[in-house]
């Protein structure tokens, strides 16, 4: 194509303007800087011409047509602020006002009355700007005070709907809504959440889900995306519904999965009171998942906090100076040996944190005993996860991807950024093929949706990876046993799809992962992914799990994912860090944390569950939150959450990502290394003088490749490089259990795996309780009905190893004869899946 | 008319004269109302695993066409005409009248199944407005006076 057939030449109001050919009226305008009045139109949403704010004059066009869906064509002129078009504009918005609560905008006082009226605002029902949460962040009152309409020469029309406050996260109140269909498109274009609708028509037309669902039993993932482009009140976020508007942003790193979304906080003073998602193309592209968008301001902005040091003494709590308690732990760890200390921490620290963890286990305690909670997590597969981890792709894979393979993974509300990539690659034409237990957010827009028998796993990924080897010799039909004659026919067109083409990723959830099974099932992973040259992309649940590795923050690894028994590295730490480090004993870590052994000094840094760690005779704990009950530590100290500290984070993709400080901690409360660093000194060692999380960053540099720039990190999406290997324990049982006459049911369970320092989300965000209940149990709708068990009964479910009660939930797409639970860290229930028989609870 | 119970067969057949496509979502929809006088929360469950649409979405159509209806057909069915003749002798009062006797909005069912409400558009007795019909009966010139009288006669 020429140039001059890129370019076409208009002129908008008598200006002569060169634009790119393709553009609508309206973006030509925007890019001269040229005003005209939009409602319904937004530059991240296809035009929908619904408002008819924007209306321009053309030569030689008829009527006054919309400039935001009208193509700028050669020669065209184009008047926007004629003497015609600005009375048709008024008469429109006055049109809209008259179903709008708009006596503020007309009202003569206006301008006195926002003197005056500073606190009455928490009314029920919005009558008028001064009692909405968009005022003053509102384009309609915007467009109302630049087209300056003063009067509404038409009836006005309330229409008394029911304000929906039933949904968590944000209400609705379509009384203001102007039906401009942004959070529609929205939810339909970008997300492809397909939540909304316009429902009726003409005067009745309202938005919402089919019936009068609420948006949770609609399929909404609350990534808040609707309520971002709203131009009106009408979609407002609960937590910050009248903090107004922020005055400054600090663009950041989500350090709620290993996602690794770059999220914007919204600052007012020093509170974060909102974060948006920010534009990142290499990883969330604008977009965030729930967590991310709703949970992070409640997470650390709680009354709640932890602002002083506290130690508990004969049973009460005595607040205490940072002195004191730097001295108490100091004297205390100064009295342990090596041998009886323990460090706990959740990986979703900044690298800065966890390399200074263990450094200060190394050094300050001369133990090796520092571990993350990420081992109870994975358990036996924790080595065959890290193992994907090592074939890891990048997330930008997905772009290019022809058939996507999904795993385990429901992305609903975690990592529904990835749910997004999925159904973009759909729409040009990719299958999604999902392998999931049960019903799930791909499940309707899979291409194929395998849901195997729980116990099942193996022995179908096995006949996968036979299907798929390039060598195959015998039958064609897999002969696995108890996967079923129909599903093996299944399996033998997915194993074409996948060998069909080049293009193929893997991306491997959490469903499976406290399975039994799950070293067997992560090894048929990799060897599937092997077979057909696919790449990988597991998708931890823990932000900075990667991270955690490099730093060497378990016992069996040093800084840069070295063996900590690799004589030599221990020798070049020594020196180092000038300090006596121990070789590793042959008594293992594993064991030291699970053996039941009473250590002397144990350090939590974040909440960990009682049954997972050791019995200790003194007990610290780190954390933002008080732990749970408030005397679950001997010596409590308050520390900094993301928002408040500089520091790194690793995503699942092993790309390095910056956390920045947007406010002060509260209180007293310090950051996690500079804590440490005291206590260290205190202690009399060498090496912990530092005064910034970038100094500490600088000396990782030295110790691990990647690392070095701390403002603009430069290690991109890198799989995984790690020496050594994790001792795991083998898990209780092996093999599958089948359910029988006794115990008719196969029960599976999975694991909260939103935490954030080892507390489930749901104890600090009142909306996270609603999404991510823990301790229902789910039944097949027919089930239940024969077992005489209706929803929200509670059920007594038994087995040989517990009994346990649980509310019901009927679900129609739960397989017939199987049972599936939501646990908390810390809970079990013996086998997983297990083999149980359910009863109605007498009332 | 009767309702008839809700048959996966009945959907499978009528899915089987179409392809998975967005563009059939209307004329499923006509057949599923056809075969079975409404659209069931079922039958739009169904509908979007075989479209692959969203059943919010699906809904929002359906909705959108006063041919659709979303619950089964009452035992009786009222007919309150709306046609210009009705209309100007005050047919809109009579129609709100009646949703405030049986407290439901047209295309719905009472909840006791005892009557379905519709508008519609001349029932061609212009001359006798305004109008309702009650399954085969024609109410002409009718009031809000008689209306319950006459409601009652049904059971
Ligand atoms: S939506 Fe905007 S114009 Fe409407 S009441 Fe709220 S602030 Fe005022
Ligand atoms: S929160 Fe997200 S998924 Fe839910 S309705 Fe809004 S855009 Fe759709
Ligand atoms: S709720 Fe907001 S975004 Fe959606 S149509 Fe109404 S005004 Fe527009
Ligand atoms: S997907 Fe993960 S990183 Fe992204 S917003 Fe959600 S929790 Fe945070
Ligand atoms: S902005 Fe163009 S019609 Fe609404
Ligand atoms: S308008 Fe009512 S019968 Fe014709």
């Amino acid at each position: 194509m020429s140039k001059q057939n890129e370019k076409v030449t208009i002129n908008i109001d008598n200006q002569v303007l060169e634009v790119k050919r393709g553009l609508t009226i309206l973006q030509a305008a925007e890019r001269n800087n040229i005003y005209i009045p939009t409602l319904c139109a937004h530059q991240d949403l296809t035009p929908f011409g619904g408002c008819r704010m924007c209306i321009v004059e053309v030569e030689g066009m008829r009527g006054f047509p919309t400039a935001c869906t009208t193509p700028v064509e050669e020669g065209m002129v184009i008047r926007t602020h004629t003497a015609q078009v600005q009375a048709e504009r008024k008469e429109i918005l006055q049109l809209i006002l008259s179903e709008h609560t708009s006596s503020c905008l007309i009202c003569d006082e206006k301008d006195e009355c926002k003197e005056y009226m500073g606190t009455i605002r928490k009314a029920g029902v919005i009558t008028g700007c001064r009692y909405c949460p968009n005022d003053g962040q509102c384009e309609l009152q915007e467009v109302v005070e630049r087209l300056e309409v003063k009067e509404i020469d038409y009836p006005v029309y309330y229409r008394h709907l029911r304000v929906e406050k039933d949904d968590p996260f944000y209400d609705r109140d379509y009384n203001l809504c102007i039906l401009c269909g942004r959070c529609i498109r929205m939810c339909q274009e970008i997300r492809t959440a397909n939540t909304l609708a316009f429902k009726q028509r003409g005067r009745y037309t309202v938005i919402g889900p089919a019936y009068d669902r609420t948006h949770l039993e609609a399929g909404c993932e609350f990534c808040g995306a609707c309520v971002s482009v709203c131009p009106t009140g009408a979609l407002s976020e609960k937590v910050r519904k009248w903090d107004g508007k922020a005055d400054r942003e600090e663009i950041t790193t989500c350090p709620l999965c290993g996602v690794g979304c770059q999220i914007s906080l919204q600052v007012k003073g020093e509170e974060v009171i909102g974060s948006l998602p920010a534009e990142d193309p290499m990883v969330n592209n604008g977009q965030l998942c729930v967590k991310g968008r709703f949970c992070v301001t409640e997470l650390v902005g709680n009354y709640q906090r932890l602002r002083r040091p506290y130690k508990v003494q004969n049973g009460t709590k005595v607040d205490i100076f940072w002195e004191e308690a730097i001295e108490l732990a100091a004297e205390k760890l100064s009295a342990c040996s090596g041998e009886d200390f323990g460090m706990l921490i959740p990986p979703n620290f900044c690298n800065e944190d966890l390399y200074l963890a263990q450094k200060f286990a190394r050094v300050a305690l001369g133990s090796h005993n520092i571990d993350t909670t990420a081992r109870s997590f994975y358990e036996s597969g924790f080595n065959t996860y890290l193992d994907l981890m090592r074939m890891g792709a990048p997330l930008s894979d997905l772009q290019e991807a022809s058939v996507i393979l999904c795993i385990g993974l429901d992305t609903r509300f975690g990592r529904s950024v990835v749910g997004v990539e999925l159904r973009k690659a759909i729409a040009r034409g990719a299958k999604i093929i999902s392998i999931h237990p049960r019903h799930h957010s791909l499940s309707v827009i899979a291409d194929k949706w395998i849901q195997p028998v729980p116990g099942t796993e193996v022995s179908l990924l096995h006949s996968l990876v036979r299907l798929t080897e390039k060598k195959r010799t015998g039958t064609t039909r897999s002969k696995s046993k108890g996967i079923g004659e129909s599903l093996g026919d299944e399996l033998a067109t997915v194993a074409k799809t996948l060998k069909g083409t080049s293009a193929v990723v893997i991306l491997v959830g959490s469903e499976f992962l406290p399975y039994d099974q799950s070293p067997q099932i992560l090894e048929a992973i990799e060897r599937l992914a092997r077979n057909i040259g696919a790449g990988v992309l597991p998708l931890p649940a823990q932000s900075n799990l990667f991270g955690s590795i490099l730093m060497g923050a378990y016992p069996e690894l040093l800084p840069g994912g070295f063996s900590s028994t690799d004589k030599k590295r221990i020798a070049g730490l020594r020196k180092k860090w000038n300090a006596d480090i121990p070789h590793l004993s042959s008594r293992s870590n594993k064991e030291i944390f699970s053996s039941g052994k009473r250590l002397k000094m144990l350090y939590l840094m974040g909440e960990v569950p009682p049954n997972l760690r050791p019995p200790s005779e003194f007990l610290i704990v780190q954390n933002i939150y008080p732990p749970v009950p408030w005397d679950g530590g001997d010596l409590v100290l308050p520390s900094a959450a993301f928002t408040e500290v500089d520091g790194t984070f690793i995503n699942g993709e092993g790309r390095i990502q910056r956390v920045r400080k947007a406010v002060d901690p509260p209180g007293e409360a310090l950051p996690d290394w500079e804590i440490l660093c005291r206590i260290a000194k205190k202690m009399g060692a060498k090496g912990f003088d530092f005064s910034s999380a970038r100094e500490i960053h600088e000396e990782i540099s030295s110790l691990v490749k990647g690392f070095g720039d701390f403002d603009n990190p430069a290690r991109k999406a890198t799989s995984l490089t790690c020496e050594g290997e994790l001792t795991v324990s083998q898990r209780r049982s092996s093999g599958t259990k089948k359910a029988d006459k006794k115990l008719p049911f196969l029960l599976t369970t999975s694991m909260v795996e939103h935490t954030y320092r080892g507390f489930p989300l749901s104890t600090w965000v009142e909306g996270a309780s609603a999404l991510f209940a823990p301790g229902v149990v789910d039944i097949n709708s027919e089930d239940a009905k024969k077992a005489g068990i209706s929803e929200r009964d509670e059920v007594v479910v038994t087995s040989s190893h517990f009994e346990k009660t649980w509310p019901a939930r009927m679900v129609s797409e739960q397989p017939k004869g199987t049972l599936h639970v939501t646990l908390l860290r810390g809970e079990s229930v013996g086998p997983n899946p297990h083999p149980v028989k359910i009863r109605k609870k007498n009332v | 008319m009767k309702e008839r119970s809700v048959t996966n067969k009945d959907l499978i057949h009528i899915f089987s004269g179409f392809k998975s496509e967005e563009g059939n979502l209307i004329p499923i929809l006509q057949r599923v109302q056809e075969k079975r006088g409404y659209i069931s929360e079922e039958a739009i469950k169904r509908i979007s695993r075989f479209l692959k649409i969203s059943e919010n979405q699906i809904f929002g159509v359906a909705s959108f066409y006063s041919q659709f209806r979303f619950d089964a057909p009452g035992r009786n069915s009222i007919k309150v005409c709306l046609g210009t003749a009705c209309h100007v002798r005050g047919g809109q009062i009579l129609c709100e009248a009646v949703e405030r006797e049986l407290d439901i909005s047209p295309g719905q069912t009472t909840k006791d199944k005892r009557f379905d409400l519709e508008r519609v558009a001349c029932l061609g007795c212009c001359a006798l407005a305004p109008v309702i019909q009650i399954n085969d009966d024609i109410y002409s010139r009718m009031t809000v006076i008689r209306l319950k009288e006459i409601l009652d006669k049904y059971e």
